[in-house]
């Protein structure tokens, strides 16, 4: 019977019913990807970590190495599983050339390794360790994604050829954002083109347990080994590597999260109208004595039946397109090797759902309880005990149009219907603004003052070479001179051991130099301008425990001298843990110098930095824009591919919402709308009407969406964001499409729903609905 | 005969402070078992209410109804819809069917609920009463192509599915012609002589004299009452005009 009951049901109502599968439908899929994604990102970064055994913990080091006294401290450190040092060739794009590019304009550090013996594996496609021969080259893997290079290709080194024979996965540095990048070798080859580049050092260690990886960390710098370099550890390898993909996944969830609930409101939408039609019937079915939940039950059946077919549906869909989003998953990580665990998870996922929607529908039926029955027998109709709009009387309007004016009376008459429309609306808006806003704000240059870069048009980079501080020097010397040039900052990194609370020594990098020439944003407290100030990045401030205002100890020329935090900010740069202070130090070795430029005209950047990498060919010199667009390119390209997405999901989710609306709306009103028609009122006359109330709605709904995209839309990508370790964050809106494009296609389409939602008051017959 | 319904001085209103206006002011009646029992009266003198205050449909502000020796004032909703499903029977005078079923659907519906009958013996006795009040054949039907006696005589076999005590009619036959009328109250009054009391809210004379007693309704109040031998089937005009007499008498 129940069955019976569904399909006549359904029968009847095809779009309502139509309209709410989709939404769960969509709602599942979107579930359903969030897990299966969720589940092969962890399984695939886990196959991967664990066949290349990433190292625990990495030093990189500039200069030279006692291999003897590292092996000693390896060896007595009674944590250490594994030791090695590798190398790691670095040289300059332009010495490289792949097919048919050069990577003159490369701001990545490209360098040469041979294959390892212990650990630290660059694998082949297959997740297999590579091993190479002579003339062969293995390309990073981002070069198939851009589609630099292809294998068989030829490939010239410093004037030698290679060939390109495959891509590797490197489990330390896939990453766009890890700013260096491993081509593989052969050992001869390697000895070979060794004095075209500079060496740098790959300090690497395996621990037998990585909990004891603080313990590690803190052994190590106090035992004064080398550390002119980046520190990266297991952590962060991982972190860095998951960062794009996550993003793709917290968008995934953000939309899911969404369109869940609208799925909710079409339904609470249909189900209240339902019940209001139903109300004599439910009334009667009271009467005769069936229980509230058996009534509640013919319901719920319709629902059920619904919801799942639109989970099934969904879940099928999400088999369909997780192979495109799976893609760079795979292309980067491989497979993931808890494959169908994945879909396990996404079954739950969809279940879940399912049972949310069955819960939600139950929920809404509660109010079966307050129909009286007796009531329901003797009116058929529940008696509306809406006040709002007493005072809102036609005979005292004279502002409005007689239809714009009963279209707005009827919006204030019934609110509670009204307001499920609105909440949709506000939903969309919301959904439209804040993906676009998000990738306005990662796209435009001031964010990375967010990741702990200022805001300038290029840098130049000079490390691993002799007489660093001269070859500084002489530049900042040449550049104060360049009319070309506005303003300048010469930052110098150097390493300092600090006391933690325990009493011991670690180290800990310091960029000195004037920092609020090109500031950054401070997620807490602001840029050190005294002596004894010290500003410490996020990373850094959390390990440390330090808040602003508390005093930390560093060793300067073997003394130790008090601190103040002054700030705290994100950083993404050098392993993420920096620091940044003013004070004026000769003793320690410099590790790196950053000269950062502002030009007087940005339209120039190109001569300038061929100026100055032709005059220092020691130095790295680039601009910031190309520095963004290769760091963040291709987040900032999925983010705007999801922000396109989400305005076309929007868009689509109004319509449809508004025709539903409007088709039900009209069909209840068959009754007014035929009074109306028999009063004189023609077809235009309503339509007016029925546009008036939309519009109404509409413009209330992209004010709210707008508002609440700007400030809990900012909230929730900032949450995002923060997982690249930024913690403060604002929006760059962009005027034109948030205020005025997006609300102006929002309008249309919502128009466009409404005369079509609206074209069936034509079709009503005044002799049906009238009847004396 | 024992006495199945009592009310007790039943106050039912509506409304609140001034406005406030009691639709049953003090009723007091019984009704017994087997008993074929009319109420009359004119527009708004509340009968409507008072068959919903004795069958437990609607609460009541004053008084109690007791029914079977249950007070239902302390029963809970779900033993009052248990009550009405099984104990009672109800004919409305409107069609009161669901859309999305067929005639046999509709009146199995209050049935369905209780799992120690078996869905085979619930459709066997459908068919059978539907048989009994001449409308077999139209199972399969919806409800918008029957004809308005037809519809109601499913009702009255929705009605008797639970082997009701009692069956509720509330203008049972004020929508229908007189030929199709008269058919109804034979079948009532068939059901009855079966022993299955009936209360019919009635605005026609001629349905009235077919009961065995009368009360008469105004103000809220229980105006008069009129006894009648049982009906056997002779002398129905003789009846009817004793009901019309008494309805001169008392001014209604
Ligand atoms: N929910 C309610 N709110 C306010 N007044 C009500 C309500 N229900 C009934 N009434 C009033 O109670 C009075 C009695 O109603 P009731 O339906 O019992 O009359 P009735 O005798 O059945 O009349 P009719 O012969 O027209 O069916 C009427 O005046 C009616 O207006
Ligand atoms: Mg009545």
């Amino acid at each position: 019977m129940y069955s019976r009951i569904i399909r006549n049901d359904i029968s009847k109502s095809k779009l309502i019913t139509l309209t709410t599968a989709i939404f769960v439908a969509a709602a599942a899929m979107l579930v359903s990807l969030a897990a299966i994604l969720i589940v092969n990102l962890s399984g695939a970064l886990d196959t991967l970590m664990t066949q290349a055994q990433t190292p625990h913990f990495m030093q990189m080091h500039s200069g030279d190495v006692d291999t003897e006294r590292l092996t000693t401290f390896a060896e007595q450190n009674s944590n250490v599983d594994q030791f090695q040092v590798l190398e790691f060739l670095n040289m300059d794009g332009s010495q490289i050339r792949l097919g048919a590019h050069s990577l003159v304009n490369s701001v990545q550090d490209n360098g040469f390794s041979t294959q390892s013996e212990k650990f630290d594996y660059l694998l082949d496609l297959d997740g297999q360790i590579i091993d190479i021969s002579d003339g062969e080259l293995y390309v990073p893997i981002n070069y198939l994604k851009d589609q630099t290079v292809g294998v068989g290709d030829k490939a010239v080194i410093g004037g030698k050829e290679f060939t390109v024979t495959g891509f590797l996965r490197d489990s330390q540095m896939n990453s766009m954002l890890s700013s260096s990048k491993r081509f593989l070798i052969s050992k001869n080859d390697y000895d070979e083109i060794k004095n075209l580049g500079s060496v740098e050092y790959l300090i690497e260690f395996r621990l037998k347990d990585l909990s004891a990886l603080g313990a590690f960390e803190t052994a190590y710098a106090a035992a004064g080994l080398e550390a002119n370099g980046p520190t990266i550890t297991y952590p962060l390898f991982k972190m860095i590597n998951a960062l794009s993909d996550g993003i793709m996944i917290a968008v995934i969830l953000l939309v899911s999260a969404l369109v869940v609930a609208i799925a909710f409101l079409c339904i609470r939408f249909t189900l209240l109208a339902k019940i209001e039609d139903d109300y004599r019937e439910i009334g009667v079915m009271k009467a005769l004595g069936l229980r509230v939940s058996d009534i509640r039950k013919l319901y719920l059946a319709k629902y059920a039946a619904i919801a799942a077919v639109g989970s099934i549906l969904g879940f099928a869909l999400s088999f369909l397109f997780k192979g495109k989003l799976l893609e760079n998953i795979r292309l980067y990580m491989g497979e993931s090797e808890n494959a169908s665990f994945a879909t396990a998870l996404g079954v739950i996922g969809v279940l879940l759902v399912f049972l949310a929607i069955l819960a939600y529908v139950n929920g809404v039926l509660r109010r079966f309880r307050t129909i009286s029955a007796a009531e329901a027998v003797r009116f058929g109709i529940s008696r509306d005990k809406s006040t709002g709009a007493k005072r809102f009387c036609l005979h005292r309007n004279r502002l409005l149009n007689t239809n714009v004016f009963l279209g707005i009376k009827d919006v204030l008459a019934r609110k509670r219907l009204y307001a499920t429309m609105l909440v949709v609306l506000v939903f969309s808006v919301f959904i439209m603004i804040v993906p676009q806003n998000l990738h306005n704000t990662i796209a435009s240059s001031s964010f990375i003052q967010y990741m702990g870069i200022g805001s300038y048009d290029l840098r130049l980079d000079i490390q691993q070479t002799d007489h660093l501080s001269e070859k500084a020097a002489e530049i900042v010397r040449v550049m104060s001179t360049d009319p070309a040039i506005t303003q300048y900052a010469a930052l110098t990194t150097k390493t300092f051991k600090i006391k933690t609370e325990k009493g011991t020594e670690e180290n800990i990098k310091v960029e000195l130099g004037d920092h609020s020439v090109f500031p950054i944003e401070y997620s807490k407290g602001r840029v050190p301008v005294a002596e004894d100030e010290i500003a410490l990045s996020v990373l850094n401030a959390d390990e440390l425990g330090k808040k602003v205002g508390d005093a930390i100890i560093l060793v300067i020329k073997g003394q130790e001298t008090q601190f103040t935090v002054s700030g705290i900010y994100s950083d993404i740069t050098n392993g993420g843990k920096t620091a940044k202070a003013i004070f004026k130090d000769d003793a320690a070795d410099v590790m790196w110098y950053v000269i950062c430029v502002e030009l007087v005209n940005a339209a120039h950047i190109d001569e300038t930095i061929a100026k100055y990498a032709d005059s220092y060919a020691y130095a790295k010199v680039s601009g910031i824009d190309e520095f963004v667009a290769q760091t963040f390119g291709s987040t900032i390209s999925s983010v705007r591919q999801a922000s396109h997405v989400s305005i076309a999901v929007a868009l689509i989710i109004a319509v449809l919402v508004t025709l539903l609306f409007m088709k039900m709306l009209i069909a209840k009103d068959r009754y007014s709308i035929a009074v109306m028609k028999a009063l004189g009122h023609t077809d235009s006359d309503i339509t007016v009407q029925y546009i008036s109330r939309s519009v109404f709605i509409l413009i209330a709904g992209i004010v709210l969406g707008t508002l609440l995209a700007n400030t809990l839309g900012e909230r929730l990508a900032g949450a995002m964001i923060s997982s690249f370790g930024a913690s403060t964050f604002h929006f760059a809106v962009n005027p034109l499409s948030a205020y005025l494009l997006n609300p102006l296609l929002m309008i249309g389409s919502v128009l466009i729903a409404t005369i079509l939602g609206s074209l069936g008051a034509g079709r009503i017959q005044i002799s049906d609905n009238i009847k004396e | 005969m024992k006495r199945m319904i009592i009310g007790e001085h039943i106050v039912k209103s509506f409304g609140e402070g001034d406005e406030k206006h009691h639709v049953l002011d003090g009723v007091s009646l019984e009704i017994r078992e087997g008993e074929f029992v009319a109420v009359m009266g004119p527009s708004g003198s509340g009968k409507s209410t008072l068959m919903f205050a004795l069958s437990g449909t609607d609460r009541i502000n004053e008084g109690k109804v007791v029914f079977e020796g249950r007070n239902l004032a302390e029963a809970s909703e779900n033993e009052l819809s248990d009550l009405r499903r099984t104990q009672m029977g109800f004919v409305f005078q409107q069609p009161t069917m669901l859309k999305n079923l067929n005639i046999l659907d509709n009146i199995i519906l209050p049935s369905m609920r209780d799992h120690r009958k078996k869905r085979v013996e619930i459709v066997e006795k459908a068919r059978a009463l539907m048989k009994r009040v001449g409308i077999a054949g139209l199972e399969q039907r919806d409800i918008t192509q029957v004809s308005g006696g037809q519809l109601q005589r499913a009702g009255i076999c929705r009605a008797l599915m639970n082997s009701p005590r009692v069956i509720f009619g509330d203008e049972p036959t004020g929508a229908l012609n007189s030929i199709s009328a008269q058919e109804i109250m034979e079948l009532l009054g068939e059901i009855n002589a079966d022993g299955t009391a009936v209360m019919l809210v009635t605005h026609d004379a001629m349905v009235a004299a077919r009961t065995e007693r009368i009360l008469f309704m105004r103000d809220g109040k229980i105006a008069s009452e009129l006894k009648l031998p049982r009906y056997r089937g002779a002398d129905l005009d003789e009846r009817i005009e004793k009901v019309n007499e008494k309805m001169r008498e008392i001014g209604v």
